[in-house]
């Protein structure tokens, strides 16, 4: 470097990757943080799965692992009936919930028409209901209505009961999506229920996703409901079922460990299947 | 292809407020590209909503060719529109979206498919038919949504500001694509914009709105030399025009203490005399700071522009003036300039109501 002059050697080198900010011990905090919570979540899968291979005297008095509670299962309980009769009965609910909350949803955010507000913070109000609060008087209508010894009562119920907050949703995926691509529409010379049917339901899938998982898991784990709005036992969920396995005399918890094994393990595939859209519809229209 | 007509159309979007558009009369013939320009708020795409039939027409009646399309669908009225955000279909590949139109309408396959190929191949989109609009730059989405309107062969062009998402470069090459496929084509447009470079050098005539009020509408160099009122004078143009109070004198117009001589008639004076006077930029000439007849001006600014450049100064009495200056020796900033009118670029406006004298 000579007469202050900048030669090409004083420059710096080329810049080709993005300088890194090292804060280790965030980042070693943060490890032992998820190893722990890990901990804590997965334990009691663990402890399913060391219970369910006990028979019930290893289980109480100690002892090696066996098969004896799986065959016990078998023979005790219909577990794939009822994991049948739980796969209908969460998938009409979510037919019904995914049918009435898209359009609904629509027309609440795209639609104009006297009185929408007062529906939607009506049907923001339903979400606020504690079920319990009304399952007596509802389990009374069904009665009367003679729905309790098939599936359509409980199917109502949980349509019911997941109908409000799919609406919520929706409704604000629906705001989201910019009006121009609605108008296009309209100038390609589609009505607004083609518009609804051939965009907006296309453009929806990570909502639709998003409602399918919360409502599978909720509706797969309902005790509640399927143990008053399914009154024949051929009818029964497997969450019934396996209640209905702690409700003898005496309670066989390995074989119990087992069952719920088989009935965690769909809502757990469903929910590895779609969690990808899951974070994505709840988070939708939140940011731009 | 057909002529376009609004006849006193008007939209009022909450009674008691000013309209968003009032009674607007405007007739653009067969194959033109009228392009409607105005600040935000001023009503242009409200006007182009109701050509379109997005919006509305609360009053008036609108044409396209000899059929009054006030009151039909959409659908019915044989437009096609380019929206600001392009509105692509995001789950239809760029084929399904140049398609869509026609294959709503039922057209046979094999005739939607030669009417894709054919505008994909003067966009230049063939390449791109099968991707997604994600996997598509500003500029291919851009295009796509020209190629969407253009398959639907259809009467009028709607265009509601359709490069104001594209950078600066790429805007100025497409605007010049558009005007060129829309000779091509001999389709008629009306194309929005706020951007009035945009709209001298795209439209064969511009209409220049004002809340909601058409001002004037002309050929663009028309436009620029006979402004009808302040708002256009000021409006059209980069960099503005100046307007300083004057006033009226026997032999012409008083402004920052000069006489500039008039030639023209211009009308009886107004009560006291007082009148806006308009001179662009280059009307004005930069002469020595004591120069006679010259008026002195301080020097706070200069922006260069490689060709020429403009000097940003203040006058004595506190009036801002911009000045072109040819060439690249410009004054400096804080200098004292003189600066001269030339008679025949000045433009005088009635004082109060700011009609064009």
């Amino acid at each position: 470097m000579s007469g202050g002059l900048i030669t090409l050697d004083d420059l710096p080198g080329p810049v080709t990757e993005p300088r890194k900010i090292r804060r280790p011990f965030v980042g070693s905090a943060l490890f032992f943080a998820m190893i722990v919570i890990g901990i804590v979540m997965l334990y009691p899968f663990f402890f399913m799965i060391d219970t369910s291979l006990r028979s019930e005297s290893s289980f109480l008095n100690g002892g090696g692992h066996s098969l004896a509670s799986w065959r016990a299962l078998d023979s005790t309980l219909p577990w794939r009936q009822q994991l049948v009769n739980s796969t209908i009965v969460c998938l009409l609910s979510i037919g019904i919930i995914l049918t009435c909350s898209t359009m609904a949803g629509f027309a609440f955010a795209k639609l104009r028409y006297p009185g929408a507000s007062a529906v939607f913070v009506a049907i923001i109000a339903a979400i606020l209901i504690p079920v319990q609060s009304i399952v007596i008087p509802a389990y009374v209508d069904i009665a009367q209505w003679h729905l309790l010894t098939s599936y359509t009562g409980a199917v109502l119920m949980y349509s019911a009961i997941g109908t409000p907050f799919a609406t919520f949703l929706m409704t604000v995926y629906y705001r989201s999506l910019p009006d121009e691509v609605l108008e296009a529409g309209v100038i390609d010379g589609l009505s607004y229920p083609t518009i609804f049917l051939r965009i907006a339901l296309p453009m929806s899938v990570p909502a639709l996703a998003t409602i399918f998982v919360l409502q599978f898991i909720q509706i797969w784990d309902d005790l509640l409901i399927g143990l008053l709005f399914l009154q024949n036992p051929s009818e029964r969920t497997i969450t019934v079922g396996l209640g209905a396995l702690a409700a003898g005399r005496t309670t066989d918890i390995p074989v119990l460990m087992a069952g719920s094994l088989v009935s965690a393990l769909p809502a757990i595939v469903v929910f590895l299947i779609f969690q990808r859209f899951l974070i994505n519809g709840l988070t939708a229209g939140i940011g731009r | 292809m057909s002529s376009v007509r609004f006849e006193y159309a008007s939209r009022i979007y909450a009674a008691g407020h000013r309209p968003a558009v009032d009674r607007l009369s405007l007739e653009i013939p067969d194959g033109e590209l009228c392009v409607l320009v105005g600040p935000s708020g001023s009503g242009k795409s409200t006007a182009l909503r109701m050509l379109a039939g997005l919006e509305p027409a609360d009053g008036g009646k609108i044409f396209i060719g000899d059929r009054d399309v006030t009151d039909l669908a959409p659908k019915r009225r044989d437009i096609a529109m380019v929206f600001q955000s392009y509105a692509l279909y995001p789950h239809m590949t760029v084929a399904q979206n140049l398609g869509f139109a026609l294959r709503v309408k039922r057209m046979p396959r094999e005739e939607v498919k030669r009417r894709v190929e054919e505008a994909a191949e003067l966009l230049e989109l063939t390449p791109y038919l099968k991707r997604r609009p994600r996997a598509l730059s500003g500029g291919q989405r851009q295009r796509v949504a020209m190629g969407r309107a253009i398959v639907r062969e259809p009467q009028v062009f709607c265009m509601d500001e359709p490069l104001s998402n594209l950078d600066a470069k790429l805007r100025v090459s497409t605007r010049t694509q558009i005007a060129s496929l829309q000779r091509r084509l001999g389709v008629t447009m009306v194309y929005v914009t706020h951007d009035q470079v945009e709209a001298m050098t795209m439209g064969d005539r511009v209409a220049v709105l004002h809340e909601g009020v058409l001002q004037q509408v002309d050929r663009p160099l028309d436009l620029y030399d006979r402004p009808c009122n302040v708002f256009v004078a000021g409006f059209m143009g980069s960099p503005a025009m100046n307007l300083l109070p004057g006033k009226r004198v026997t032999d012409g117009v008083e402004v920052l203490g000069t006489v500039v001589p008039v030639s023209r008639a211009l009308g009886a004076p107004g009560a006291n005399g007082a009148v806006t006077a308009g001179v662009r930029p280059e009307g004005l000439q930069l002469a020595g700071h004591s120069e006679p007849g010259t008026i002195p001006v301080t020097v706070e600014f200069v922006e260069e522009l490689g060709s020429d450049g403009f000097v940003y100064g203040t006058v004595d009495t506190g009036e801002r003036i911009t000045v072109r200056s040819p060439g690249r020796s410009h004054p400096s900033v804080g200098s004292q300039v003189g600066v001269r009118f030339e008679p025949a670029q000045l433009h005088v406006f009635d004082g109060e109501s700011g009609e064009r004298l």
